[in-house]
């Protein structure tokens, strides 16, 4: 009983000290909070299926960011993880009759692989090079699953897979804590030594090999991990659709992922997540629309990356908070001396 | 005494005024109606056709004054469904969805990109919505209804016929334009080309040309596959030219149905077109192609002046009065709803999905394009699948001639020697171009 009185107790305090605080970080508890409880206020089909979906390319976005975003690697092809992700996990659940507990990581494992295959060759390359070579192992893929139709279904992919659970209410929190899972992980990530070598190699990759860090294992790194959580998020997709053909390959789906990750902010991982949480359910909700539905979400995305280049979400967060000069802690923006140092902050 | 009066005239003029204001502010009458969920990509003409063909019907049935439910009668209520499945399948899955869970629809017609129509199709079957497909022809659609028949026995075939039987009437026009051509021209042993698009599609369909065409006796002189999207295929037209053929097998659905019927055209290449451009379907198609898309045959459905049957001509002459233009294959969410679901659900007396299911799938019917009846596989078991041949479903084969599509096939038409010859109220002979006449003529 002391021990829940201690946590409990400690909640609290962490709660007032360290969430309160922070604008930012009460629209996180916030936002857990509506997903956790969400199935609780409506068990509108439609509606679950929606956040499911946005769930799984939550985790697509914030893991181009984790390549793209801290380590600079243009990637325009990302939607090869997905989709080597989405077989994978699709064919092992067909022929090998893998569950999708086993198939979903398997999946992840594989686009790893991808990962590895794509970056050794890519490593040479930077900026526009890279961005335009990694735009074609997509396409080239595609191919593969068209000249072997009979393994990967060709033109109508692989369907009549398991799904993740039986109803949609378990499947929603499946992926949705999955989602806060593997966010978490790429966002401890980015913070880590790791993380801050990431930043660094976008920053002057010269400069990182010169202070004796091995970059090209860094970028690979960087591929692998990349591709592990997009692959997931691929299984993911292929269960919950029970389908994976060439459309989770398509040019459309990689440059989707780039703009969800533009418009949230980039080198930010939080900054993607709320982006396709706001464009994903944005389209649907614009189909009362249908005619303009496509022109209204362009106007959308132009509008805001024109008033807010770095994006959205650092944009609203330099609006309601500011970093202190002397011990970079963040104080919300109506404070005129830091909660920690005291310094002044104006 | 007159207090009580005056107490009893303030009673009946507030029980008047009460009644009056319940009476104007009451509750619309609600009248029962049987939603209809249309869904196809609607910004292309495949979802304009889904459309149009279900307004069609649904006016027609609420005119007579809808359908016999039982003891009531309903009238259909259609909800239109973008499913923007050529650009997104997530899109169309989510469309499906929506159209079951918040639209509460009570059947489905439509779909037609198969790789959206899979997902679609399962999202309709969790839910036991029956889900008539329009526009799909992959086979596999069907074969999942034998394999787990209580799941999928929700689907139903709606148009066109599988894509096996596109493929066989395809090649029975090839082998009608090629004695044509034999006959006429005195030629001792047509060449074929193929020119099919670079597109997954056609892949089978040029496998099994590669096979048919030399047992037809004909000689396949080469495949030619320019891009779905090509704007110049002169390189093609002048390889198949010097190839020697006589014939030109094309496999089209695409843009590059018009460049290669104008170019062909223009150069006058000395061989007649047949197969399938789906391209050629439309009514635009002659504009499209400056005139030089003269002679070009294609497989169709309809044709505005054949007719299969007597229910053809008062389709297509309304179809043509409302939307200014002939019907596509996707116009026939029409059947779907007029001559399948109609029909089925005052027959049950109910909208339950399993009594309707087990109705239909045992049901002969006329549509507009011919007569309806389900498959059963070798095992016997429902595949939900189209019959195709003569005295069933068998399209057209149409021709291009003067600017008008007329229809060439089927004219005197035996499936197999023993069986009757088919020829539809229309069918014009088939005419080969003037400059392949002035080339071969010995």
């Amino acid at each position: 009983m002391d021990l829940i009185r201690f946590y409990v107790r400690k909640l609290f305090t962490v709660l007032k000290n360290e969430v309160i605080v922070l604008p930012s970080r009460v629209v996180v508890v916030v936002f857990f909070l509506f997903l956790l409880l969400l199935p609780v206020f409506t068990n509108n089909q439609y509606t679950l299926r929606i956040f499911t979906l946005t769930c799984i390319f939550a985790i697509l976005a914030a893991s181009w960011d984790l390549l793209s975003g801290f380590t600079g690697q243009i990637n325009f092809g990302h939607a090869l993880f997905f989709g080597v992700g989405a077989y994978a996990a699709a064919m092992s659940n067909l022929h090998v009759h893998l569950p999708p507990w086993a198939s979903i990581p398997l999946g992840g494992l594989v686009a790893v692989l991808a990962g590895l295959i794509i970056g050794i060759p890519c490593l040479r390359l930077r900026g526009t090079y890279l961005a335009l070579t990694t735009l074609a192992f997509p396409i080239i893929l595609m191919g593969f699953v068209f000249a072997f139709p009979d393994l990967t279904g060709g033109e109508l992919g692989i369907s009549g897979i398991e799904r993740i659970a039986r109803s949609r209410v378990t499947n929603y929190y499946i992926v949705a804590g999955l989602m806060f899972g593997l966010c978490t992980i790429m966002w401890k990530i980015t913070d880590s030594n790791t993380g801050i070598i990431f930043h660094a190699i976008r920053e002057d990759e010269l400069a990182v090999r010169a202070s004796g860090v091995n970059t090209t294992r860094y970028k690979l790194l960087a591929f692998c991990l990349s591709g592990f959580f997009a692959g997931i998020a691929g299984g993911l997709y292929a269960h919950f659709m029970r389908i994976a053909g060439p459309s989770t390959l398509e040019v459309s789906m990689s440059f989707l992922v780039v703009i969800w990750a533009v418009f949230g902010g980039v080198a930010t991982i939080y900054g993607p997540v709320g982006a396709v949480f706001i464009l994903f359910p944005l389209l649907e909700f614009l189909r009362f629309w249908q005619e303009y539905r496509t022109l209204m979400f362009a106007c959308v995305l132009i509008v805001i990356l024109l008033y807010m280049p770095d994006g959205l979400f650092p944009w609203l967060r330099d609006k309601i908070e500011t970093e202190c000069p002397r011990c970079k802690i963040r104080n919300i923006a109506t404070r005129t001396v830091c909660r920690v140092c005291s310094a002044s902050l104006e | 005494m007159k207090k009580p009066l005056v107490s009893i005239i303030v009673i009946v003029i507030v029980i008047v005024g009460v009644a009056l204001i319940y009476y104007a502010t009451r509750p619309p009458e609600v009248v029962p109606t049987i939603k209809i969920g249309v869904i196809g990509p609607m910004q292309y003409v495949q979802g304009i056709g889904h459309w149009n063909g279900a307004t069609m019907a649904a006016d027609e049935i609420n005119a007579a004054g809808g359908i016999q439910v039982g003891e009531k009668k309903m009238n259909i209520e259609l909800v239109q469904a973008d499913s923007n499945e050529f650009i997104n399948i997530t899109d169309a899955t989510n469309a499906m969805e929506r159209l079951i869970t918040n639209d509460k629809v009570d059947f489905i017609v439509g779909g037609f990109r198969t790789e959206a129509v899979l997902p679609m199709q399962d999202i309709a079957m969790e839910n036991k919505k029956i889900f008539i497909g329009v526009g799909a022809a992959h086979n596999e659609l069907c074969l999942r209804v034998a394999k787990d028949y209580d799941t999928y026995k929700y689907f139903f075939r709606g148009s066109p016929f599988n894509s096996s039987f596109l493929g066989r009437t395809s090649f029975i026009h090839l082998g009608t334009v090629a004695a044509i051509m034999k006959m006429t021209l005195n030629i001792p042993k047509i060449k074929v080309a193929i020119a099919a698009e670079k597109a997954m599609w056609t892949e089978p369909m040029i496998e099994a040309a590669e096979g048919v065409i030399p047992k037809m006796g004909m000689e396949l002189v080469g495949v030619w596959r320019p891009s779905p999207i090509a704007t110049d295929v002169t390189a093609e037209l002048s390889a198949i030219q010097r190839s020697g053929a006589h014939i030109i097998f094309t496999v089209f659905s695409s843009s590059v149905g018009i460049p290669f019927a104008r170019q062909a055209g223009e150069l006058k290449i000395p061989a007649v077109q047949v197969g399938i451009n789906v391209e050629a379907q439309k009514d635009g198609f002659s504009q499209a192609t400056q005139e030089m898309g003269n002679y070009v045959a294609t497989l169709n459905t309809y044709c505005r002046s054949v007719e299969y049957n007597e229910l053809t001509k008062p389709f297509v002459d309304g179809y043509v009065e409302r939307f200014g233009e002939t019907p596509t294959y996707t116009a026939d969410t029409y059947t779907a709803i007029k001559y399948a679901l109609a029909p089925t659900i005052e027959k049950a007396g109910t909208l339950d999905a399993d009594a309707l299911v087990a109705i239909l799938e045992n049901a002969s019917y006329m549509v507009p394009s011919g007569k309806v009846e389900y498959l059963k596989d070798a095992e016997g078991n429902h595949l939900h699948e189209l019959r195709w041949g003569p005295g069933y479903l068998t399209s057209l084969g149409v021709q291009w001639q003067d600017g008008e599509l007329k229809s060439f096939w089927p004219n005197k038409w035996k499936a197999v020697p023993e069986a009757p010859e088919v020829t539809y109220k229309g069918i014009v002979p088939y005419k080969i171009p003037p400059w392949v006449v002035d080339a071969y003529k010995q």
